[in-house]
C-alpha cells in the first residue's frame, strides 16, 4: 500500500518529447486510469513508474521514496502486460512463484500465497498447466495472479484487456472491478478505451501528445470536460461540436451558425461573456438531444436533415445534417420510423451545452 | 461457329501445365519429383558405402563385383592417426559449438534488444566480416595462428571456427530473440531479476528450440569443415576431414580406405541430424 507521485516528469527520445511535464498524485489504494489515443505517452508514463524507462527530468515517488534511480525489481511494484508476458517455459505455479522465489520467500509461504491467489482468481485447476495451454482470459488471470501473490505496493496495468475479444473484455472488466474490492492496492491502469477508463477508474487522467488534458473522477470528466479533446474522447457516441459566432443583445447571447441561430439567456452561460464578437465551439452530447420543438426558455432548438439512422434495439442513433455540421442524436425511440431526408426538429437544454475555445 | 466457342472455353480454364493432368496427377508428379531428388542426393552416399565395402582391387568395378568385405573398416580403425583424428574432430566440433553458442546467444540478444553505439558497431563489424569470402580468411589466419603460437593446436582451430560461427549465426540468433516477446523479460525484471537474470532465466530458456537448432548447425559445420583444418593444422592435431583426404597420395589413391573413413565420419553426423532435425525445423520456423 502506497501513494505514487509524479512531479514534473518528462521523457524524450532524442529530441522527440514523449511525455511533457506530468505532475500527478495518486493516493493510497486509489485506482487511477491513464487514457488517451495511441502515442499520447500513457504507456511511457506507466513504464517510467515501473522503472522500465529512464525519466528525462522530474521525480517519481512511490510510498514517499524517490525511485528515479531504482531498478524495477527494487520498486516493489507488479505489472500486467498487454500480452500477459507469462513465462512460457514454466508452469502456471512456477510463474506465480517466480517473483517470490527471487525474493527468497520460504516455500511454505509461497505455497500459501499461490493458494490464496488461485482461489481469488479461480485458477486452481490450471496451476500445473503451461501458459500456452490456456485461453486468453485464463492467461490474463494468471498474469493478475502473478501480481497478487507478490503483494506489492503498486499494481501497474498496461492495456491488459485489449488482446481479449469484446465479450471476454467486458467480463474481465467486471472481474477486475470485483478483484479491486478484495485486493485493495494502489493501481495505475493504462488503456485507450474510454469505457474501461470510466468503469474502472476512481480518477481518470486524459492524455494527448504527452500532455495531461484533465484529471478527474469519471463523472467530472463526463459532465465538465476541460477542453474539446476530453469532451470528444469521453462518452459514446462522441460529443457533437458546432462552431458558432457569439453576439450579445438584451441580456441574451445569440449564437449564429450558417443558416440558423440560437438565443440563450446570459445567465445560463456566463462563460460566453468574454467571447462576444468572436466564435465559440459549442458541444452537446448525443444523449442530451431530444426530438421535437424546444419547450420553454431553457431549451434551444434546431432543424436539420436526417442522413442515416442506426438501430440498436433499445434505441436509435440518428445522424442529422445541421448547416455544415453533422449532429448525432442518441436515445431515439426504436419504434419510430424515419426516412432519410426527413426534416428533423430537435432541442437541447442550455444546461447541457458545453463551450470550448477554437476549432 | 465452333471455333470461337472453343477459344472461349480454353480462355475460361486456367491454362497451366497442371490443369492438363488427371485429378490426383499433380500429387503423383510431386511424389515422383521428390523421389527423383532424394535419389539424386542419396546416390553418392550409396556409392560411398558400396565402395567402402569393396576390396582394394574392386573399387573401380563397384557396380560389377560381388565381393564384399569389412576389412577396410578394420584397417582404417587400426590406424592411430585416424582414431586420433576422429577424437580431435569430435572434441573440436563439440567445443566450438559450446563456445559459439555462448557468444552467439549473447551477441544475438544484444542485436535484438539493444540500440546504441556499441550494438551498432558490433553489427557493422559482423556485417563486414560476413562480406569477406570465407576462403579469404584462411591465409591471414595461418599467419595469425603462427604469430600467436597456436598453430596446429586446438585453440588454433577453435578460435577461427568460433569467429566464423559468430559472424554467421549471430544473425540467426537475433531472429530467434526477435520472435520472443520482450515484455516477458520486463516482467522478470519487475519480478526481481537483473537485466542479466532476465536474459539467462527467461529469454534464454524461451530460445531453447532455436539454440538447439543452432547447436546442431554449428556442430555439423565444424565436423564437416575442411579448408581451415587443412591450412591451420599439421601433424600435432590431425582432423578427420584432412586425414580422409590423405588417402590420395603420391603412391596412389586408396578409394576403399577413404570411403571407409568417410562412412565412419558419416555416422556421428547422421545421428546428430536424425536426432536434431525436428529441432532444426522447429527452431528455424520461429
Amino acid at each position: 500500500m502506497a501513494e505514487v507521485a509524479l512531479i514534473n516528469v518528462q521523457k524524450s527520445y532524442g529530441h522527440v518529447p514523449a511525455v511533457r511535464d506530468i505532475t500527478l498524485e495518486i493516493k493510497d489504494r486509489e485506482f487511477v486510469v491513464l487514457v488517451g489515443p495511441s502515442g499520447c505517452g500513457k504507456s511511457t508514463t506507466l513504464r517510467m513508474i515501473a522503472g522500465l524507462e529512464e525519466i528525462s527530468a522530474g521525480r517519481i515517488l512511490i510510498g514517499g521514496r524517490v525511485v528515479n534511480h531504482l531498478a524495477p525489481r527494487d520498486r516493489d511494484i507488479a505489472m500486467v502486460f498487454q500480452n500477459y508476458a507469462l513465462y512460457q517455459h514454466m508452469s502456471v505455479r512456477d510463474n506465480l512463484a517466480f517473483g517470490l522465489r527471487n525474493r527468497k520467500v520460504p516455500e511454505s509461504e509461497i505455497d500459501a500465497a499461490i493458494a490464496r491467489a488461485a482461489r481469488i482468481l479461480s485458477i486452481e485447476p490450471l496451476l500445473d498447466r503451461r501458459p500456452r495451454q490456456l485461453s486468453g482470459g485464463q492467461q490474463q488471470r494468471v498474469a493478475l495472479g502473478r501480481c497478487i501473490v507478490r503483494n506489492p505496493k503498486v499494481f501497474l496495468f498496461d492495456e491488459p484487456l485489449s488482446n481479449l475479444d469484446a465479450q471476454l473484455r467486458a467480463q474481465m472488466r467486471l472481474e477486475l472491478k470485483e478483484l479491486r474490492q478484495r485486493v485493495q492496492t494502489t493501481s495505475v491502469f493504462v488503456t485507450h478505451d474510454q469505457v474501461e477508463a470510466m468503469t474502472l477508474g476512481d480518477r481518470i487522467v486524459v492524455m494527448k501528445d504527452g500532455v495531461v488534458q484533465q484529471v478527474g473522477t469519471p463523472l467530472e470528466l463526463y459532465r465538465k470536460p476541460a477542453n474539446r479533446f476530453v469532451a470528444s474522447f469521453i462518452g459514446s457516441p462522441s460529443m457533437n461540436f458546432m462552431m458558432l459566432n457569439v453576439a450579445a443583445a438584451d441580456g441574451r447571447f445569440s449564437l449564429t451558425g450558417e443558416d440558423f441561430r440560437f438565443e440563450i439567456p446570459a445567465a445560463a452561460a456566463p462563460s460566453l461573456g468574454p467571447r462576444v464578437g468572436g466564435s465559440v465551439c459549442v458541444g452537446m452530447r448525443p444523449q442530451h438531444i431530444r426530438l421535437g420543438k424546444p419547450a420553454g426558455d431553457h431549451q434551444i432548438g434546431f432543424t436539420g436533415t436526417l442522413l442515416v439512422t442506426e438501430q440498436l434495439g433499445d434505441e436509435q442513433l440518428l445522424a442529422v445534417r445541421v448547416g455544415k455540421s453533422e449532429i448525432r442524436i442518441a436515445g431515439v425511440d426504436p419504434d419510430l420510423t424515419l426516412a432519410s431526408g426527413t426534416q428533423i426538429e430537435a432541442a437541447v437544454s442550455t444546461d447541457n451545452l458545453h463551450f470550448f475555445d477554437g476549432a | 461457329m465452333s471455333a470461337p466457342a472453343t477459344a472461349l472455353a480454353t480462355a475460361a480454364e486456367p491454362a497451366g501445365f497442371f490443369s492438363l493432368l488427371a485429378p490426383g496427377g499433380k500429387r503423383v508428379l510431386f511424389a515422383l519429383t521428390a523421389v527423383a531428388v532424394c535419389l539424386l542426393f542419396a546416390f553418392p552416399v550409396f556409392w560411398l558405402v558400396l565402395t567402402s565395402l569393396r576390396p582394394a582391387s574392386g573399387v573401380y568395378y563397384v557396380h560389377r563385383g560381388t565381393e564384399f568385405t569389412l576389412d577396410n573398416f578394420n584397417e582404417v580403425l587400426s590406424h592411430e592417426l585416424v582414431l586420433k583424428a576422429l577424437f580431435n574432430s569430435f572434441a573440436i566440433s563439440t567445443l566450438a559449438t559450446v563456445l559459439s553458442l555462448g557468444v552467439t546467444a549473447t551477441s544475438g540478444y544484444m542485436l535484438s534488444r539493444f540500440r546504441g553505439p556499441i550494438p551498432n558497431a558490433w553489427f557493422s563489424l559482423i556485417y563486414v566480416f560476413r562480406c569477406v569470402p570465407y576462403v579469404a580468411w584462411v591465409l591471414p589466419l595461418y599467419f595469425v595462428t603462427q604469430q600467436l603460437r597456436i598453430f596446429d593446436t586446438y585453440w588454433g582451430l577453435l578460435l577461427p571456427h568460433v569467429a566464423v560461427h559468430i559472424c554467421f549465426f549471430s544473425w540467426i540468433m537475433k531472429g530467434f530473440f526477435d520472435g520472443i516477446d520482450p515484455s516477458m523479460e520486463y516482467a522478470a525484471m519487475i519480478d526481481g531479476c537483473t537485466r542479466w537474470g532476465a536474459f539467462l532465466r527467461v529469454a534464454l530458456p524461451s530460445a531453447v528450440p532455436g539454440l538447439t537448432a543452432l547447436a546442431i548447425l554449428c556442430w555439423l559445420f565444424t565436423w564437416n569443415e575442411f579448408l581451415f583444418a587443412l591450412i591451420l593444422t599439421a601433424h600435432e592435431t590431425p582432423i578427420l576431414t584432412v586425414v580422409m583426404a590423405q588417402f590420395v597420395h603420391e603412391l596412389g589413391m586408396e578409394w576403399n580406405l577413404m570411403s571407409a573413413t568417410a562412412v565412419i565420419a558419416l555416422v556421428p553426423a547422421l545421428i546428430v541430424t536424425l536426432f536434431g532435425q525436428k529441432y532444426v525445423l522447429r527452431g528455424l520456423r520461429v
